[in-house]
């Protein structure tokens, strides 16, 4: 009998447990795992609503030997309105470890694409990795979301930022750099005039921490919508749904100047990861404003993350103003490895629009939950 | 060897990055080092554009060999061109 792809159902959930099973023994990866419940804790299907997760599972004879899952959302296009489109993520084919499946990835992108042929995928880990260059086999359009980062604590960062200590020379240098004060001072300094010129002129800025988004966020949508060539869609329904108030690891800051909401943002710390050391890392998640009022959102949210006690802030931004804002705040960019791919069908609706002016983040995707 | 099977035999030369006179019918996934599933994938959409033809998701499944993607490739000539 050959492999079907089908939705993902209770009867299902043990063959799902002895696939991952047989992955964390054939891999050294802890996160290489399928959803051992059939209904998505994060985003399940609700009545009435376009955003919700929905995974599918490649099985033989009752055995699991792949799974995937799409993320259904809405975007905003000034050319398209709202649509549907959905995001493919946790592919996961029991090929990584067995040859005998070595079909099975490509099955699932193929039925992911039949079931919504708008689709895009984010994250991934770079352009070398399978999955984007599957993709890539497949028409699809990748690009990278950049990628930002600023050091609130130079000394710490020199001597913690493990992914940039793993030669001899490497971790001589930044101990040079972080115990002469050269390295750090220079750093910090760079990092203060960039955020005096942007600082002053920004006026009566407050940020409140907020419980849920209220109106105001869905007169902020109305009112920026139009400026971007393509946004997920951020209104006060959606973002009920992808902040709810029971969710705590992540801040929800509402932007007003003189007294007006401008803007929003949503930050939170990342996870503990081997290559950050014991660095606090911060993570400006999402964010809205018009592109004009960009930069006054980045720098409060930036603040509330240092007062949080934040040693380094990252973030990814797609568009050109975001990314400005970022600049102006101090933040340094990096070499991205987060990349935004695009089905055939959903480019062919961007008609190749310049990426500059997309509004994509690490609240696209799958991360929100953990992984932002 | 038939038209299809030479045309098949050079897609999987280019694809899996061996030259073709060490293609064979039995050539597999076990021998040719280069055939893992994203290249699986790059061959998959190469016979679909070379030969015109669309290939279900079982289709797909049964190619394991060099040699099932020509059959399935000639079965699937025939079926068109009746």
């Amino acid at each position: 009998m050959p492999i079907a792809i089908e939705s993902y159902r209770e009867e299902h959930q043990n063959a799902v447990r002895a696939f991952n099973q047989r992955l964390r023994a054939g891999t050294a990866e802890p996160d290489l795992v399928f959803y051992e419940r059939c209904r998505p804790a994060w985003l399940p299907k609700l009545d009435g609503s376009p955003l919700y997760n929905e995974y599918f599972v490649a099985q033989e004879n009752g055995a699991v030997h792949g799974a995937y899952a799409l993320k259904y959302e809405q975007f905003f296009s000034p050319e398209h309105g709202e649509f549907a489109v959905a995001c493919y993520h946790h592919p996961l084919s029991e090929g990584v470890i067995d040859r005998n499946y070595f079909s099975v990835g490509g099955l699932l992108l193929r039925d992911a694409v039949r079931r919504e042929p708008r689709l895009y995928a984010l994250g991934m880990g770079g352009y070398d990795h399978s999955l984007p260059k599957m993709l890539k086999a497949m028409g699809w359009e990748l690009r990278s979301v950049p990628f930002y980062f600023h050091i609130v604590h130079p000394y710490r960062f020199l001597r913690q930022m493990m992914v940039l200590r793993i030669t001899f020379l490497q971790r001589w240098m930044m101990n040079l750099a972080a115990f002469s004060g050269t390295g750090w001072a220079a750093l910090a300094a760079w990092q203060k005039i960039k955020r005096l010129r942007v600082g002053r002129p920004l006026g009566a800025l407050e940020a409140v921490e907020v419980e849920e988004f209220a109106d105001w966020a869905d007169s902020l949508w109305l009112e920026a919508k139009h400026a971007y060539h393509l946004a997920s869609v951020r209104d006060r329904q959606t973002l009920a749904r992808l902040y709810p108030p029971s969710q705590k690891h992540l801040t929800k800051l509402c932007v007003y100047q003189q007294g007006r909401p401008i803007g929003w943002a949503v930050i939170g710390e990342r996870r503990k990861d081997p290559k950050y050391g014991s660095l606090r890392v911060g993570s400006i998640v999402d964010c809205w404003a018009h592109p004009a009022n960009a930069t006054p959102i980045i720098y409060c949210a930036t603040l509330k993350l240092e007062a949080n006690g934040m040693n380094l802030i990252v973030s990814n931004q797609s568009h050109e103003q975001w990314r400005r804002a970022l600049e102006e705040c101090g933040f340094f960019t990096a070499k991205s490895n987060f990349v935004f791919a695009t089905s055939k069908q959903f480019s062919a609706l961007l008609q190749k629009g310049d990426f500059g002016q997309f509004h994509v983040n690490r609240a696209n995707g799958d991360g929100l939950p953990a992984n932002f | 060897m038939t038209d299809v099977a030479e045309r098949v035999k050079s897609i999987a030369s280019d694809v899996f990055g061996v030259p073709a006179h060490k293609i064979f019918p039995d050539s597999s996934p076990q021998t040719l080092e280069r055939w893992d599933s994203t290249q699986h994938l790059t061959f998959v959409l190469a016979l679909e554009e070379t030969f015109q033809l669309q290939l279900s998701p079982e289709e797909t499944e049964r190619i394991r060999t060099v040699g099932d993607a020509v059959r399935l490739v000639e079965e699937k000539i025939q079926v068109t061109g009746e």
